[in-house]
């Protein structure tokens, strides 16, 4: 393996992320090759935390934007700062300036607000920018970003055009809700992060929950597993898991059984529709799963899981 | 290179730069490491979920062909790692460019056959069905563009406020006039409800193709199908590939193909997704009207989603044959109720279709 590629790895593992070699492999390219990089897979499987973990292993700012449908350019790239021009206007009133002066006085720099996209490039030293949830933007905006994306640069009437001083690092996510436009997409590294396996999910707990049981933490990332393949409307994701895993350890549950679970339902599934379907539906398959692979050996694996898990649920 | 061409024939989009940056990648890592390479390459050579099954096929055929199972024989020559290689990247993107250049001549253009519009879907023979298959696609699209650009151009205004400021600046700071800006209104829901029970078999296959090339390019769609019941279809169409999407469709809908109750579908509906109902949504019902359910239901049903949402067209197939009038119960229950009624028998009704969809009411 490549040195540095060892290296991110053990830099994203000391930052509380299990990181495999796909995901070191793309972030090592994306700040060797100055590429975007395009992150999708389902809710909850740490799309955003790869940018976090990767400020932080850069040692530099993570600049956020957060995409939603109707984002445009004031909000994402800048914005006139009335109030203030209205004071400045008020407080000259009186002076002698020629109106071309004034007017030029109040549309500079100080005058500007900046919004994500102009900070991630007048930044004093190339940052993390991560353009969160970008499958919710409308497709003007999305042509728009393209835009940036290959100048890095970016005009503004009253001012002129601003060049990126440092290219920042930047990391897209998406949840596929709306189809991204193919140009976008071959500007991009592209990374599919799925639902983790038994072993990675049960580190990530008993990492990231300090004091959790080792029973406890084995029958939850089973669990999850399982509930993976229930038909639901929101599959749960690593983040769910997490706050699960507390809710747990906040109500002193040592182990699984009906009653802890139907407690905490709430936690896991954030629908009412998908929680009532596991109370109606699912648990009672869940719960035997349970039992089942609590008869196995430890220490279980994505093998054992997958063996019990298809006795009782069919595949999804 | 060749390796870009064979992914770009099984349909992964790739061009020039993408495959410039593949030979990037490979200089950054370490190329004596297999599944490096193969994660580098990955990494730079897909751009969404689908692509990396063939990816991973395309990877396995070409550098382990199934005879010489051990060697790794066509890996790019291995670029030294040092300046010597970033020397040599101008020159291979050079060639790159004219490597492609040439070979994107190459891609068949295609040309839409008249005649198959003009077609009743019934009478497509089996290997016509691909290439209809594929214009359903294409008019789709074309519907989808048409259909966003409209709406764009509905308009309302809004206060722009750096434009009254410039204004008032002349005035010395007093706001007199207010000028507007314009900005896009939320955008049209269609909403699809299509037929899926026998009858509607035949036409159900190209329905559901339609639906999925709309609902791609358009993104503002639910799908919903229906038979017996209703099944909300709408995630598993967002797969990237019909072929998937429809395995995934299939796989959710209970009673494909099975009898039609329409107006107890469509009482579901309302009931668990009436919040799709707004005046700005299009409601498309695809359905023959052959419901062998109650009449009350149906009425009560239609008339409640035509006083919620903005526009209720109702297609059905059989209006393209000659001499069909709405006799059968209950489509002349539903008709009262419907904005447009209009006809999917044929390619070319499925292109009629643009006209109907923007709400004026």
């Amino acid at each position: 393996m490549h040195p540095e590629i060892t290296r991110i790895q053990s830099m994203l593992d000391s930052q509380g992320y299990v990181a495999d070699r796909e995901l070191a492999t793309s972030v090592y390219l994306a700040i060797e090759l100055r590429k975007p990089l395009l992150i999708e897979g389902g809710a909850g499987v740490g799309k955003t935390e790869v940018a976090k973990v990767m400020a932080k292993a850069l040692d530099t700012d993570l600049i956020r934007l957060q995409c939603y449908e109707g984002l445009d350019a004031t909000t994402s790239l800048y914005e006139w700062n009335y109030q203030r021009q209205l004071l400045h206007i008020r407080l000259q009133e009186h002076s002698d300036l020629p109106l071309e002066a004034r007017e030029r006085e109040i549309f500079s720099e100080p005058f500007l607000l900046k919004r994500p996209l102009l900070q991630a490039i007048t930044h004093h030293r190339a940052p993390v920018l991560l353009i969160d949830e970008v499958d919710r933007v409308d497709d003007e905006w999305e042509a728009f970003l393209l835009e940036v994306l290959s100048d890095w640069q970016i005009t503004i009437p009253e001012i002129g055009t601003i060049r990126a001083k440092h290219v920042p690092y930047v990391v897209l996510t998406s949840n596929r809700t709306r189809e991204l436009g193919d140009a976008l997409r071959r500007r991009c590294l592209y990374l599919w992060i799925d639902y983790p396996v038994f072993e990675k999910e049960l580190t990530i707990v008993r990492r990231r929950v300090p004091g959790v049981d080792g029973q406890l933490a084995d029958q939850i990332a089973a669990f999850m597993q399982f509930v993976r393949r229930a038909k639901l409307d929101k599959v749960p994701g690593i983040a769910e898991t997490l706050d699960w895993s507390a809710a747990l350890m906040a109500l002193h549950r040592d182990h699984l059984d009906r009653e802890a679970i139907e407690q905490t339902l709430g936690v896991l599934f954030k629908h009412r529709d998908d929680a009532e379907l596991m109370r109606s539906q699912w648990l009672d398959h869940l719960l035997r799963g349970l039992e089942q692979i609590d008869r196995e050996p430890r220490p279980w694996n994505q093998q054992t899981i997958e063996r019990v898990a298809d006795n009782i649920l069919p595949r999804r | 290179m060749t390796f870009c061409r064979a992914l770009r024939h099984r349909g992964i989009s790739i061009g020039p730069k993408e495959a410039a940056d593949a030979l990037r990648a490979l200089v950054a890592v370490d190329l004596s490491d297999r599944r490096e390479s193969y994660l580098a390459l990955r990494s730079v050579l897909t751009s969404r979920r689908d692509d990396l099954f063939i990816f991973d096929h395309v990877f396995a055929e070409y550098w382990n062909p199934p005879q010489e199972q051990q060697a790794l024989p066509q890996m790019p020559q291995p670029l030294p790692q040092t300046g010597e290689a970033q020397a040599a990247t101008p020159t291979l993107l050079r060639w790159l460019d004219e490597a492609l250049e040439a070979d994107g001549e190459q891609m068949p253009a295609y040309s839409p056959l008249e005649t198959l519009t003009q077609k009743d879907f019934s009478a497509f023979s089996a290997d016509e069905l691909d290439e209809v298959a594929r214009l359903v696609v294409r008019i789709a699209r074309r519907v989808a563009t048409r259909v966003s650009r409209r709406m764009r151009q509905a308009r309302r205004g809004r206060v722009d406020l750096r434009r009254t400021l410039r204004g008032s600046l002349r005035r010395g700071g007093e706001i007199i006039d207010i000028a507007f800006r314009r900005r896009k209104i939320a955008k049209t829901k269609v909403v699809l409800l299509a037929d899926v029970s026998g009858s509607m078999d035949l036409y159900s296959r190209f329905l559901i193709q339609f639906i999925f090339a709309l609902q791609h390019t358009l993104g503002h769609v639910e799908t919903l199908v229906f038979s017996t019941s209703l099944t909300r279809v709408t995630d598993a169409l967002s797969e990237a590939d019909l072929h998937r999407a429809l395995d995934e469709v299939s796989r959710h809908v209970p009673d494909w193909s099975g009898g039609t109750k329409i107006g107890h579908s469509l009482r579901t509906f309302l009931k668990e997704h009436g919040d799709l109902l707004t005046p700005r949504s299009v409601v498309i019902v695809i359905s023959d009207g052959w419901d062998t359910g109650d009449m009350d239901i149906l009425e009560h049903a239609i008339a409640e989603i035509r006083r919620r949402a903005g526009r209720v067209i109702w297609l059905n197939p059989l209006l393209g044959s000659p001499g069909y009038e709405p006799i059968c119960q209950g489509m002349r229950v539903a008709l009262p109720y419907v904005d447009v009624f209009a006809s999917v028998h044929n390619l070319e009704s499925l292109r009629q279709l643009e006209k109907f969809l923007a709400v004026k009411k």
